[in-house]
């Protein structure tokens, strides 16, 4: 049995039909003005999940983080969490925690009465506090910080303290807009792990906001993708970046090659596409299509085989290499047909040295097996 | 091949020009820094101290039916020495031992607190509201809080009359609608000086205080609620503290300049109540007493002094 992106999942509660959400979304619609934007959504989250909702800036996943801390109302639609509908809860009693983008400490406060706060909104026994905000520095790692105040911490250090207040309380789901959105790249990579394992760590229900899809890879159980207030696809990393619904999905997670294109004939387990660029890519069926239906192929870069030699058989394109990049682990080419479209090929390199040589403006022939892609019809 | 370029680039920055650009830059800015704090400072000394020491040099002369009407002069410089043997810490020890002028201090205080105190009580709820106000009605807001200055002052206090003498525009009011049957005693009385100094301090309290709500992280306070805080109990916890450098600039724009208030005690508070501002004015041209009027004014700042430099320190740790 084969598995996407060859990971196998144990911790999968969506599949199983036993086991129901831990937070609905349903028909949620939020305008502001005429402006709409949410779209009568509606999403599923499991108990324990790390889920992650993912989308170009403006798209509105704040809106909808907002509106499940209490900060904005549904126009229309029910938010229901852990069997309770959070319509007319004010934010100050729903049991949910958020860290919130520009962190929000209290700049009058130390780092420890910071994290106490919420403690102390709960009428909890003074050394209890105490023994708690102790725990949570602990968590974060910032145990010799705690009588700081925030502007004497640096960038990466003020973003732990935030995430160590929201998660004092034990909210039942921990909200975290663009949690690592401030830090800078080295610092984000080792905090996403970070963040990962104290998710691990407590079985909080988490949901972050991104519009950094690598973040979203490489933390979440499941993401969203969203555009335009909708949701277009919610499914594990492997599961969008293998097997997108939609030409959006597809390009705005990773990098990929799109083929427009008409069915020409559907026989079998195969379809032949006739493109737009003029050549015919033959591929594996996974979707009910049509002769005739317009439809897209969306074939990632490092699913084509690059060689400098013509290659017989089918789904074979030939062009002149326009651009080449070393990345490292991989190695980037650009391909311009004769059409004047571009294909990107990423080769890895799996051996120190290829015994491929191509330079800029050589003639280049790209080929891909039929289950290499992906028809889309969106 | 960009990346051989760089590093050779950045060694040579390194190892000639920028060493020698931070010389330069320590001597230029040098100069720079003392001419950009030397204007001020010759500025405030040649328009406050030297005023100042000549007003703390006739408090401690002695009045004489002369013109200017104090002794020693200092006009002609042969006679410097024996001037200066003349000078007398008299006028203070009169000052001292007579308790109108105590009185006068003690009022003047005490007025100006308890009017800074309901300023503040007026202008935090306004500057509260401008805040939170749309941001685009925010400007048009703040015009508003300065348009009275668009006025003279001293009309703006004549006016003031007009609406609180017994037949004035507030009694004629609340006669017609029946609240009252006999027009009420405000001109005249403290009531009328507070009215006048809450009017005319309300921008200089509302501004600040407004600034630094104006400019505070919306999120806080939303951060608190989600930390499971009640509105009034975020505003007491997060909102209050974090304007409090508003509040403490705005309590020190009103607080000074009223416990040296003449106009409004003077139009406003007739011949009965007796500020600091009105004791100077008759010392000096009722009495024609210089002296001692002066000994009245340096004491008066002497006693400012010790606030504004508070509100000093205050301002140097804000900053
Ligand atoms: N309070 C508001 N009033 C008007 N428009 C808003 C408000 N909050 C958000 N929006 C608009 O809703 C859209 C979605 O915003 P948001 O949820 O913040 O997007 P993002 O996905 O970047 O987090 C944006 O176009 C934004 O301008
Ligand atoms: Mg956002």
């Amino acid at each position: 049995m084969k598995s996407l992106g060859s990971i196998r999942r144990d911790f999968a509660p969506w599949i199983d039909p036993a086991s129901s959400p831990f937070l609905r979304f349903e028909d949620v619609t939020k305008r502001f003005g005429d402006f709409e934007a949410v779209d009568d959504l509606s999403l599923s989250i499991f108990e324990s999940e790390f889920f992650a909702l993912l989308g170009p800036s403006g798209c509105g996943k704040s809106t909808l983080l907002r509106m499940l801390a209490g900060f904005e109302m549904p126009t229309s639609g029910r938010i229901i969490l852990d069997g309770e509908d959070m319509a007319g809860i004010p934010p100050y009693r729903r049991p949910v925690n958020m860290m919130f983008q520009s962190y929000a400490l209290f700049p009058h406060m130390s780092v420890a009465k910071n994290i106490a706060f919420g403690l102390k909104q709960e009428r909890m026994a003074k050394g209890e506090i105490s023994d708690r905000v102790q725990q949570v520095l602990k968590l974060v790692k910032l145990e010799d910080y705690a009588k700081r105040k925030p502007d004497q911490l640096s960038g990466g250090q003020r973003q732990r303290v935030a995430l160590a207040r929201s998660l004092a309380k034990r909210p039942k789901v921990l909200l975290l807009d663009e949690p690592l959105g401030a830090l800078d790249k080295k610092l984000r990579e080792e905090t996403q792990f970070e963040l990962a394992d104290l998710q691990h760590q407590l079985h909080t229900t988490f949901i972050m906001v991104t519009h950094d899809q690598e973040e979203a890879m490489t933390l979440a159980d499941r993401i969203a993708v969203m555009d335009k207030g909708r949701i277009l696809q919610v499914a594990p990393p492997a599961e969008i970046y293998e097997a997108p619904k939609s030409r959006f999905v597809a390009d705005f997670v990773g990098n990929v090659n799109v083929f427009d294109g008409t069915v020409r004939s559907a026989t079998g387990g195969r379809v032949t596409i006739e493109t737009t660029g003029g050549f015919d890519i033959v591929a594996e069926r996974d979707v009910g299509v049509e002769v005739g239906q317009r439809v897209s192929y969306v074939l990632r870069p490092e699913k084509l085989k690059i060689a400098a030699e013509p290659i017989s058989g089918p789904n074979v394109m030939e062009g002149e290499v326009w651009d080449i990049a070393y990345f490292g682990p991989v190695t980037s080419f650009h391909i311009r047909l004769d059409t004047g479209a571009i294909v990107k090929v990423a080769m890895v390199n799996a051996t120190r040295q290829s015994p491929l040589q191509l330079t800029w403006h050589d003639r280049a022939f790209v080929t891909f097996d039929e289950d290499a892609g992906l028809v889309v019809t969106q | 091949m960009g990346e051989a370029v760089k590093p050779g680039a950045v060694e040579r920055e390194k190892s000639g020009g920028a060493g020698n650009r931070r010389k330069w830059g320590i001597g230029s800015r040098g100069l720079f820094r003392r001419v950009v704090i030397g204007v001020p400072f010759l500025w405030l000394a040649g328009l406050f101290l030297v005023p100042f020491l000549i007003v703390v040099k006739i408090s401690l002369s002695q009045t004489a039916v002369a013109i200017p009407p104090y002794l020693p002069t200092f006009g002609d410089p042969s006679t410097w020495w024996s001037g200066l043997t003349q000078l007398t810490l008299d006028n203070y020890v009169w000052i001292a031992s007579d308790d109108l002028y105590f009185n006068a201090y003690t009022l003047s205080l005490a007025i100006a607190a308890a009017s800074t105190v309901l300023t503040l009580l007026i202008a935090y709820p306004l500057a509260y509201g401008m805040a939170k106000a749309p941001p685009a009605w925010r400007i048009t807001l703040v015009m508003l809080v300065i348009l009275p200055f668009w006025t003279s002052f001293l009309i703006r206090v004549y006016a003031w009359i007009a609406i609180l003498k017994p037949e004035g525009l507030l009694n004629q009011l609340l006669m017609s609608i029946g609240l009252i049957s006999e027009p009420l005693v405000i001109l005249n009385t403290p009531t009328a000086i507070f009215i006048g100094i809450v009017y005319s301090y309300l921008p200089f309290m509302t501004l600040p205080i407004y600034a630094s709500l104006e400019r505070m992280d919306h999120s806080l306070t939303e951060a608190a609620a989600d930390l499971g805080s009640p509105p009034l109990k975020s505003f007491w916890t997060i909102t209050f503290p974090l304007s409090l450098p508003g509040v403490i600039a705005g309590c020190f724009l009103v607080f000074i300049p009223a416990a040296g208030e003449f106009v409004i005690p003077d139009l406003l508070g007739g011949s009965r109540t007796l500020m600091i501002g009105k004791t100077v004015w008759l010392e000096f041209f009722t009495n024609r007493d210089w002296p001692v009027a002066s000994a009245v004014a340096v004491v008066l700042v002497a006693i400012l002094v010790v606030p504004i430099v508070i509100f000093q320190r205050q301002q140097a740790r804000v900053g």
